[in-house]
């Protein structure tokens, strides 16, 4: 009976022959290590954002006067508000967590180089959707931080040449932020959802055709990869149970963690808190923002800071597979890379003082330097690697690639 | 998650007790010295009954108030406009909406001295409207200041509990949730080694 129903669908549908291309028959390298876990998290966070997201919605009011009072009743009197509520507020700083865990992976692996350079730019696209995405769910509460934070952010477009004023405007609705500025973030924190989800549609489509990376950095020949399913579904289910352990932890015990004490005090035009601070996933941004004196230049920097991830599958210049893992430099680059990052979350969390304004803008050009001088420093780093005389490892790695690709030149 | 406040360093950390006695006692000393003034507008009278406080003794706090009503205070915003020259606070989140949560709170109330022109301030917040509604700047007998502490202490418990009403049932589900977790984790690793096994090396 089932199989007839198969049967029935198949002729109609190419439900059998999908599943084989893109599961069962699906060819996954062998050697991925737990870094490539994180891809499969972001998709089941965006599931659980989602559908708590959906669950919220039809208990809150996006409305100035209510919104406040709105959170409290899915707090209080709501069934499982609470549960809800702090799921989704766990669940945007997990998405970032394991979306920037992803990006680490991509950069220190050199999963960027060809031929998957579109796979990096969707996920450019997709970051740039979740970072709007955050924001405008930010606003929501309407807390003390929501309201300024928004401010803040939506006063930068004023460095928009010649319509900046207009441009403010138009994005809050209003001359402040305000009740028109909260209905709009509201239908928009609704929609962009489904974009992101549109666009996780395309980076898969682009995986399943250029497949994953791996480890060695070349795409590995047919015997070294493995059916998708079912040692890749339940590696990933794995993974996912420590992930759910971490993040249930969070939301059962620690869920004030990720939220601001000033966005418990309700918005209030009139009086601004003490220090305006971003969610701990955009304070590297911001640190740079505040690290140029001058307003427009801030904004470019911020705004640079975030697309130049586009440009690494031209700033590197390395033919050297596997990224930092065959590359001492680069290796060495990707830490500092790391450990500047961190530096600039801590400048942007600290209230600025003349020391913390220096070290920010110290560790601006370092993020910025590490961009700019890699092509050189990469280009150097690949003559010096291939005088000194390669490991045999490498060496065969880059004569198996340059077989693959000849043979797909064939193909 | 904002950066620290400076006199947060100093805060003893402020141990909570939300047994149900001591939310009564918090309740009891927080409609006498506050509830004149502060509304919790989130908290209703029969939250303090599903929180397993007496109803009889509920009906002495709520007055004319149903038990379905919340508990905000009579004083009308201009009143307190008049007399203090600000409305004020709601603190049924008071404790979540402060850098040090109870600590700071519980210092705050009982932050209160005397400067030698006489006058009353707060080591915590010199510029407060708010009188000192514990009278510890004028207490001097060490019992009668181990008194006020106490009753601060309660009312911070209350309003900790008020803050944050679910917390021991969340806590509660939560065990339950990672441990089914672990559970389910440790089944998917084995079942991963299983799977794993059938591949030829």
């Amino acid at each position: 009976m089932a199989n007839k129903i198969i049967a029935w669908i198949d002729h109609r549908f190419p439900l059998t022959s999908f599943i084989k291309h893109e599961l069962t028959g699906y060819p996954t390298p062998r050697n991925l290590s737990y870094w490539w876990n994180f891809g499969f998290l972001a998709g089941i966070v965006l599931m659980l954002q989602v559908l708590t997201g959906l669950f919220l919605a039809m208990h809150y009011k996006p409305d100035a006067a209510m919104a406040f009072d709105s959170i409290q009743h899915i707090m209080r009197d709501v069934n499982y508000g609470w549960l809800l509520r702090f799921m989704h507020s766990t669940g945007a700083s997990a998405f970032f967590l394991v979306i920037y865990i992803h990006m680490a992976r991509t950069l220190y692996y050199g999963s960027y180089r060809a031929p998957r350079e579109l796979m990096w730019w969707t996920g450019q696209g997709l970051l740039l959707l979740l970072m709007a995405t955050a924001f405008m769910g930010y606003l929501l509460p309407w807390g003390q931080m929501s309201f300024w934070g928004a401010t803040v952010i939506t006063n930068l477009f004023r460095a928009t040449p010649f319509i900046g004023d207009q441009v403010v405007v138009w994005l809050r609705g209003d001359y402040a932020v305000g009740d028109d500025t909260l209905t709009r973030f509201f239908a928009l924190h609704y929609l962009f959802p489904f974009l992101i989800i549109g666009a996780v549609v395309i980076h898969l489509v682009a995986l399943h055709s250029v497949r994953s990376s791996n480890p060695s950095g070349i795409d590995l020949a047919d015997k070294d990869n493995i059916p998708f399913h079912p040692y890749y579904t339940i590696k990933d289910f794995y993974g996912l149970g420590v992930f759910l352990m971490a993040y249930f932890l969070v939301v059962f015990f620690f869920p004030h963690s990720v939220l601001e004490p000033a966005n418990n005090i309700p918005a209030n035009p009139l009086i601004t808190p003490d220090h305006i601070v971003p969610e701990w996933y955009f304070l590297p941004f911001y640190a740079i923002l505040r690290a140029v004196p001058n307003m427009v230049g801030g904004v470019v920097a911020m705004g640079l800071s975030v697309i130049v991830f586009a440009f690494m599958p031209f700033l590197d210049r390395s033919r050297i597979p596997g990224g930092g893992r065959y590359r001492p430099v680069y290796r060495i680059m990707f830490y500092l890379f790391i450990l500047d990052i961190l530096v600039l979350g801590y400048v942007g969390y600290v209230p600025p003082t003349s020391k913390t304004i220096i070290i920010g803008q110290v560790a601006t050009f370092i993020y910025f330097g590490s961009f700019i001088l890699l092509p050189f420093i990469s280009k150097a780093e690949d003559k010096w690697l291939f005088k000194r005389g390669l490991p045999p490892k490498i060496l065969a790695l880059i004569a198996s690639e340059e077989q693959e690709i000849a043979k797909r030149g064939k193909r | 998650m904002s950066p620290t406040f400076a006199a947060e360093n100093k805060l003893e950390k402020f141990q909570t007790d939300t047994s149900v006695i001591a939310v009564e006692r918090g309740v009891d000393t927080f409609m006498n010295a506050c509830h004149g003034c502060h509304s919790l507008k989130y908290v209703h009278y029969r939250d303090l009954a599903r929180f397993g406080i007496d109803k009889e003794r509920i009906a002495t706090w709520r007055g004319d108030s149903t038990l379905d009503s919340a508990m905000t205070s009579l004083l009308s915003d201009e009143a307190a406009l008049q007399s203090f020259g600000k409305v004020p606070p709601d603190l049924s989140m008071i404790v979540m909406a402060r850098e040090g949560g109870a600590s700071y709170v519980f210092a705050y109330l009982t932050g209160y001295y005397l400067t030698p022109e006489g006058m009353t301030s707060n080591h915590l917040f010199p510029l407060t409207k708010m009188p000192d509604a514990l009278e510890i700047s004028t207490a001097t007998d060490s019992v009668k200041r181990s008194e006020i502490m106490e009753q601060a202490h309660d009312i911070v418990s209350f309003l900790s509990w008020a803050a944050d009403p679910q917390k021991a049932e969340r806590e509660s589900l939560g065990y339950y949730v990672i441990g089914y977790l672990i559970i389910l984790t440790v089944l998917l690793y084995n079942v991963k080694l299983q799977v794993w096994s059938k591949l030829k090396t």
